[in-house]
């Protein structure tokens, strides 16, 4: 059972004494000027290496290594599909292809691609794969991934990938996306995983489509010839307007502060854990928040206990007093209880969509990352 | 964010690797990266005799041997290259001008670059196989360089370089590697630089032309290379020219055929069954219309006029789109020739295109179906039009130049200019072929292929690949026809006959029995066996006898000339046999499937010596119920070797009672009743329209007495008859032993709407009833079809009805179910055949299969082993000798026509008074009417003739006999046609008169005028044909 509560927190809970964490915390909430035990600032991630196209038979794949040793591997595997028609779409499909299906070549209606059509598998050793956390992990990475659409504008869907998945009314691309953690997690895997993936979607390519419309798909055999899934900045477009793969980031948030990159240490002692997700959307100028969710962090994992006073069971009438209950001893963390105030979130939030704020940082660091 | 790239430079062993990356489509639709690790080498020679560097680093095989170096030391050279050079050719130059890489004149000293070879693999497979077999050869010193695996000429493609450019790249590499190579070479031996061989890189490609000439290598285009070799006249017409010429002409000109379907639409339209793909053929009455089978509908679809067939030649796999329903039409009733027509042929504008939807196109597939279903004659049946083509099945065709299409200027020039080439196969259109030599080609037979078909062209372009001879003369004729029916007529190569029995001609059945040629065979030398054949027989197959039993049944055997004990399989004489099939019987000539040697040798049972054979005996009760039957291989030794007619002699002779007589009634007796037997089962007795030419070429009588109908006699009969029952019975052995991969042979239940068309003629003409319920019942009805007054008519029923069956096949046991193992004709459950195997490939690999089903070791005891085949190989095989049969059944009769058509001139020529050809009066039976003329059969000598309607006789014009003068009359003639009644009237314009026309119906005996005429003036001057005149009815 608390191997299992352990698998779906947030990482595995150091061992540290309340003292130390006690300490950590009061580091880290120092007010505006953060004191992280690794001497960085608040906003500052951790030195990382990436390489892409490291796997030769995958569509596409990258390689992300953070410099405390741990690694992880993306491939990402396509294949051509048949799509299983909705009723609303047999009776357009029934006609397949004709003389005039030139002019149908426009781009797919607005949400026919399909969630399920990208799959993401993530390893981590030590944990089976039906484990709490690689699943929850793959969702938390998946959601953001496919649902990437700003839906209502009509126009600006293309940043959804199952969008880009659609080939015609009958065909797609279901893609495979394989993650491989290749170390122990030694802080919460999911930032690590979520760059290497989109580093390895920014590399995929996909054989360049030869027909045209409703035809059935045929493909150019060259493969110097296929297409990037997320066309590269060749093109005139400013850097800001280019559809990319969202990136998930881990913000914690310890008293007043906002810190990004957390290590396990930090999280540990962290008021709130969110995971945010955004992308830069193609048109829309600056970043676009896909979701947010939060993470349960270890503080919360430890029942508190109930006061005696409030306690039923004793009545109120128990030895002791509320004094150690209530009251924080100096020098010992206890774990905050409550929700997180809505304005921390939103200022977590800002701090990643802002212009100039973490996460254009990040999305112009894995852009300089080579490609090909 | 840190950016890692990996760095291979410091890696020594990185250079050695590299990949090939590419996308591949599966058949079930997925898309796969493929990627190929590619480990680089340094010991491929360059093959030069030259080279003193690479024969030391040259890999060897197990014994220490490196493969001999091809190109020679001392290449010839041409006026720019004076020390000799060696060529380097891309893949352009070779699908321009394979002829002229295959011309014995020029072309020495080539090196293939395996990229090279490997693009013209997925551009063309016909060349590509012709370059193998370039490359197999050592007379052209043609050397497969494999480039692509070695380190110095191995081509990284850069980022955004096309394929094409990277390959040219790879070319001009290998030429820079190979002169960089050889002056290292020559540096080594210590030898002068300047009598080294130039490398000379051949590409049309004019960027490639430039880099090269950057780059400083030797490049020169096929035409400029060509021009500076003796004989560039001819050599130049060889080149493949639509290719330039389309670059030329860029988008001038109208485009007269629509464009292909994309391949994808295509697929999914084929595969969603809007479109249909099958097997384009053209009607030899009527070039225009063409028809194509394809398996949703029961009939064909028909495809009319040049818009619908849409660049597609006879032989095509095509796919086509079922046409809206108001241009449905009937079939033509009217016989057009390309020749015939003149120049504007341009079928009536189809082009108004209604835009029709997905469903009703569907819907219109049901109309199809429906109309298919309830056809009767006159309805309009549905058509299709060509909107792709799958696989161009075109191959080289023989032809005459029309002389109508040569300039006036052409005999003097050296010009080039463009001819038509007018095919041999009516149902090719002519073919647009520019030359420098177009005076010298008039009137003669000449090999040509197509090149390309352009929307902006009305015919197909190709160029001339050479000369066979004059026209009529019997060499070119020959060759003509051996070409057309795709016939190797070669001599066979020397690894062939290096696999013939050492001692030749006096090779001998071993005197030993303890000689392992003895092993597993039965002694049958006391046998009293003779073989019946047709007079001057020399492959003799089969032989036979009969003896009665100490229990009065009757041992029965039919011998079998042991053909499998010399050809052991897969040695190179094992293949070519796969390869021609078939022997094939000419007039004159006779090209054997077997040297000469096993032949008419060895493997002929011929009397009076020992010889192997393959024996199926029978223990028969004297009533013929087969008792057991027993397979062996034997020695035997054949008595005697009748001819049908000496046999038939001796066997009525009374006076002869010796056994060996004795045995052959016993065998007439048993054949009477086999035969009974069949017929019982409901066997059928067909005709075809065949001739015998008996060549004993006396010069003074009339030639056309060697033309004999083929006469049928009771010893005929016999040898069939044992013949067909031992095929049964083998096939059935083999059978129970491999029933996956039994080589039989089979004859498909023809459907009835096959025979629709005749049911439908005999009962309006004849009022006569057709039941073709089954085989049996057919054989009853055809009986029936007689007409006192003609008894021709009846053999001409069963040739008609001949033409609706399908044609019998081979197939191997696995791929049809049991039920459809039929053999329709004979009415036989199940068939093969096993008695030919001098003259079929078929029988020999059955003997191979029953061997190793009785467990016959065979000299080195693997025999057993030899008849096991995967089936995949055997349908291959299969596919083969069924192509080979058929065409060698084609040109057969094609060299018999030829025959006759060469005797009634000879005749002419003989007979003739005051120089008009009075041609010679005979019967003749009509088989098809058309609105403009007849298809009248002649008995006499098998062929068959279209008969226009100036070719009628009416009682005016009676005198007209020249072809000119005949020609004339076409403007004044009309016909009054019924399609419903099958009858023509033909009469001058103005003047319907009974008197002064002549009425012609289906099957009416008519006395008609055979001659043979040379067109003279117009189109296809030159030519000659058989003519036929109908003169009146009988």
């Amino acid at each position: 059972m608390s191997a299992q509560r352990q698998a779906s927190s947030a990482s595995q809970t150091p061992h540290l004494s309340p003292a130390e964490l006690s300490y950590l915390y009061t580091s880290l909430s120092l007010p505006n000027a953060p004191i992280r035990p690794d001497g960085r600032s608040a906003t500052q991630f951790r030195p990382l290496a990436a390489e892409t196209d490291v796997l030769p038979g995958a569509n596409g794949s990258a390689r992300v290594g953070f410099a405390d040793g741990t690694q992880a591997i993306v491939g990402v595997k396509a294949e051509v599909e048949k799509t299983v028609l909705g009723s609303e779409t047999t009776a357009a499909a029934a006609a397949p292809a004709g003389d005039n299906d030139g002019g149908e070549g426009q781009a797919p209606g607005h949400g026919h691609g399909h969630g399920s059509w990208v799959q993401m598998s993530i390893e981590i050793p030590g944990f089976r794969d039906d484990d709490a956390l690689p699943v929850f992990l793959a969702e938390m990475m998946r959601e953001p991934l496919v649902e990437s659409v700003s839906d209502g504008s009509g126009k600006g869907s293309d940043g959804g990938l199952k969008e880009r998945l659609v080939i015609n009314r009958r065909w797609h691309w279901r893609l495979y996306i394989d993650v491989l953690l290749l170390s122990q997690p030694l802080s919460y895997p999911l930032p690590l995983l979520s760059l290497t993936t989109h580093l390895a979607l920014l590399s995929t390519k996909l054989p360049k489509l030869k027909s045209q419309g409703e035809e059935d798909p045929f493909f150019d055999d060259d493969w110097n010839a296929a297409e990037y899934l997320y066309p590269r900045s060749a093109t005139p477009l400013p850097k800001q307007q280019q559809v990319r793969p969202p990136v998930t980031l881990l913000v914690i948030a310890v008293g007043e502060n906002v810190i990004f990159d957390p290590n396990r240490e930090e999280i540990a002692v962290a008021d709130t854990v969110l995971a945010v997700s955004v992308t830069r959307n193609d048109g829309a100028d600056g970043l676009k928040l896909l979701s947010i969710r939060t993470v349960d962090p270890p503080s919360r994992l430890t029942q508190p206990g109930v006061p005696n006073a409030e306690n039923a069971a004793t009545g109120g009438a128990a030895a002791g007093g509320g004094a150690t209950e209530s009251g924080d001893v100096p020098g010992v963390w206890r774990p905050r209880r409550g929700g997180v105030k809505r304005s921390t979130i939103a200022r977590m939030a800002k701090l990643v969509l802002q212009r100039g704020g973490v996460g254009e940082e990040v999305l112009e660091g894995l852009e300089g990352v080579q490609v090909g | 964010m840190k950016s890692l790239r990996r760095d291979f430079s410091s890696d020594p062993h990185a250079a050695n690797v590299t990949s090939k990356v590419f996308v591949r489509s599966t058949k079930s639709g997925k898309v796969q990266k493929i990627v190929r690790e590619l480990y680089l080498r340094q010991d491929i020679p360059c093959s030069s005799k030259l080279c003193s560097i690479c024969p030391s680093i040259a890999p060897a095989d197990a014994s220490g041997n490196i493969a001999p170096f091809v190109l020679s030391e001392s290449p010839a050279g041409t006026k720019a290259f004076p020390r000799g050079h060696y060529l380097v050719p891309d893949t352009n130059a070779l699908l321009n001008g394979m002829d002229l890489f295959e011309h014995t004149g020029a072309f020495y000293d080539v090196v293939i670059l395996q990229t090279v070879l490997e693009e013209l693999k997925n551009q063309s497979l016909p060349l590509y196989n012709r370059l193998l077999s370039l490359i197999k050869t050592d007379e052209k010193r043609f050397y497969l360089f494999f480039n692509e695996f070695r380190l110095e000429t191995h081509v990284r493609r850069g980022q955004d370089e096309s394929i094409n450019d990277r390959n040219d790249r790879a070319v001009r590499t290998v030429a820079k590697w190979y002169s960089e190579h050889l002056r290292a070479a020559a540096a080594k031996k210590g030898k002068k630089e300047k009598s080294l061989p130039a490398i000379v890189v051949i590409t049309d490609d004019k960027e490639n032309l430039r880099k090269a000439k950057d780059e400083g290598v030797t490049a020169l285009s096929l035409s400029d290379y060509v021009a500076g070799l003796d004989d560039s006249d001819r050599l130049l017409d060889m080149i493949n020219e639509s290719r330039e010429a389309r670059e030329a002409k860029g988008a001038r000109g109208e485009l007269f055929y629509p464009e292909y379907y994309t391949m994808s639409k295509i697929m999914t339209n084929l595969r969603a069954g809007t479109l249909h793909q099958g097997v384009f053929n053209v009607s030899p009455y009527n070039y225009l219309e063409g028809s194509v089978k394809v398996a949703a509908f029961d009939k064909p679809l028909l495809i009319l006029g040049r818009d619908n067939s849409n660049r597609a030649i006879s032989g095509d796999v095509v796919v086509i789109e079922v046409l809206p329903k108001d241009q449905w039409k009937t079939p033509s009733t009217k016989i057009v020739d390309e020749e015939a027509v003149t120049k504007n042929d341009n079928p009536e504008g189809e082009d108004t295109e209604a835009v029709v939807t997905e469903r009703e196109k569907k819907a219109l597939q049901e109309e199809v179906r429906q109309a298919h279903g309830k056809s009767t004659e006159g309805k309009p049946q549905p058509t299709a039009r060509v909107v792709g083509v799958v696989k161009r099945n075109w191959r080289q065709y023989v032809g005459t130049v029309d002389s109508g299409s040569t300039g006036s200027q052409a005999v003097s020039g050296r010009r080039q200019q463009t001819v038509f080439v007018l095919p041999m196969d009516k149902r090719v259109p002519k073919i647009r072929v520019r030359t420098r030599q177009a005076g010298d080609l008039l009137g003669q037979r000449i090999l040509v292929t197509i090149d390309a078909w352009d929307r902006d062209s009305r015919y197909p372009s190709g160029h001339f690949v050479r000369s066979l001879g004059e026209l009529e003369t019997k060499g070119a004729e020959t060759e003509a026809l051996l070409l057309e029916y795709d016939v190797q007529y070669k001599p066979f190569p020397k690894s062939v006959l290096d696999c013939l029995p050492a001692e030749g001609h006096d090779w001998r059945v071993p005197a030993s029995k303890d000689d392992l040629g003895w092993r597993g065979r039965r002694d049958l030398r006391d046998l009293l066996i003779c073989s019946i054949d047709p007079p001057g027989c020399q492959d003799i197959d089969d032989a036979l006898h009969a003896r009665q039993l100490p229990n009065g049944n009757f041992e029965v055997g039919v011998h079998i000339a042991d053909v499998s004990h010399f050809v052991k399989p897969n040695n190179a004489m094992d293949l070519e046999a796969s390869l021609r099939g078939t022997t094939v019987y000419l007039v004159d000539k006779r090209i054997d499937m077997l040297p000469h040697l096993l032949g008419t040798d060895l493997c002929s049972l011929k009397p009076y010596v020992e010889r192997y054979a393959f024996s199926v005996l029978w223990e028969m009760t004297p009533d013929a119920e087969v008792v057991s039957s027993d397979f062996t291989k034997s020695v035997i030794q054949s008595r005697e070797a009748f001819s049908y007619e000496q046999a038939q002699k001796r066997i009525d002779d009374p006076s002869q009672t010796d056994d060996l007589t004795q045995s052959m009634r016993t065998l007439l007796r048993f054949s009477k009743i086999l035969r009974q037997k069949r017929m019982d089962a409901g066997a059928l007795n067909l005709a075809s329209p065949e001739v015998r030419i008996e060549a004993d070429n006396d010069e003074v009588g009339d030639p056309l007495t060697d033309v004999k109908t083929k006469s049928m006699l009771a010893t005929n009969s016999l040898v069939e008859e044992f013949m067909l029952h031992a095929n049964i019975t083998v096939a059935t052995k083999i059978f129970n032993t491999f029933s996956q991969t039994a080589l039989l042979r089979r004859h498909a239940t023809p459907p009835p709407q096959n025979f629709e068309e005749l049911t439908n003629q005999l009962s309006k003409k004849r009022d006569m009833r057709l039941d073709v319920s089954s085989s049996g019942a057919l054989a009853d009805s055809l009986d029936r079809c007689t007409d006192a007054k003609n008894p021709f008519f009846n053999t001409l029923v069963r040739i008609l009805a001949t033409r609706c069956m399908t044609s019998a096949e081979y197939f191997c046991a696995g791929a049809h179910a049991e039920p459809e193992f039929r053999h329709y004709g004979l009415a036989s459950p199940i068939y093969t055949h096993f008695t030919s195997p001098i003259r079929r490939y078929a029988d020999l690999l059955v003997h191979r299969q029953l061997a190793s089903a009785i467990g016959y070791e065979g000299e080195d005891g693997r025999a057993t082993v030899q008849g096991v085949m995967t089936r995949n190989r055997l349908e291959d095989i299969c596919r083969n000798i069924n192509y080979r049969h058929r065409n060698a059944q084609f040109a057969g009769r094609a060299s018999i026509e030829y025959y006759v058509g060469q005797a009634l001139k000879a005749r002419g020529e003989k007979v003739s008074a005051n120089g008009v050809d009075g041609g010679i009066d005979e019967e003749g039976y009509v088989m098809r009417v058309f609105e403009n003329g007849v298809v009248v059969f002649v008995p006499r000598f098998g062929i068959e003739g279209v008969v226009r309607l100036e070719d009628f006789v009416l009682p005016t014009d009676a005198g007209l006999r020249s072809v000119e003068e005949r020609r004339e009359l076409i403007v004044h003639r009309q016909s009054d046609f019924d399609n419903e009644e099958y009858t023509i009237c033909v009469s001058d314009k103005g003047h319907p008169q009974k008197e002064r026309s002549l009425t012609v119906e289906l099957f009416q005996k008519v006395k008609v005028n055979v001659s043979s005429v040379k067109e003279q003036g117009g189109r296809g001057a030159g030519k000659r044909r058989v003519r036929i005149l109908v003169l009146g009815g009988q």
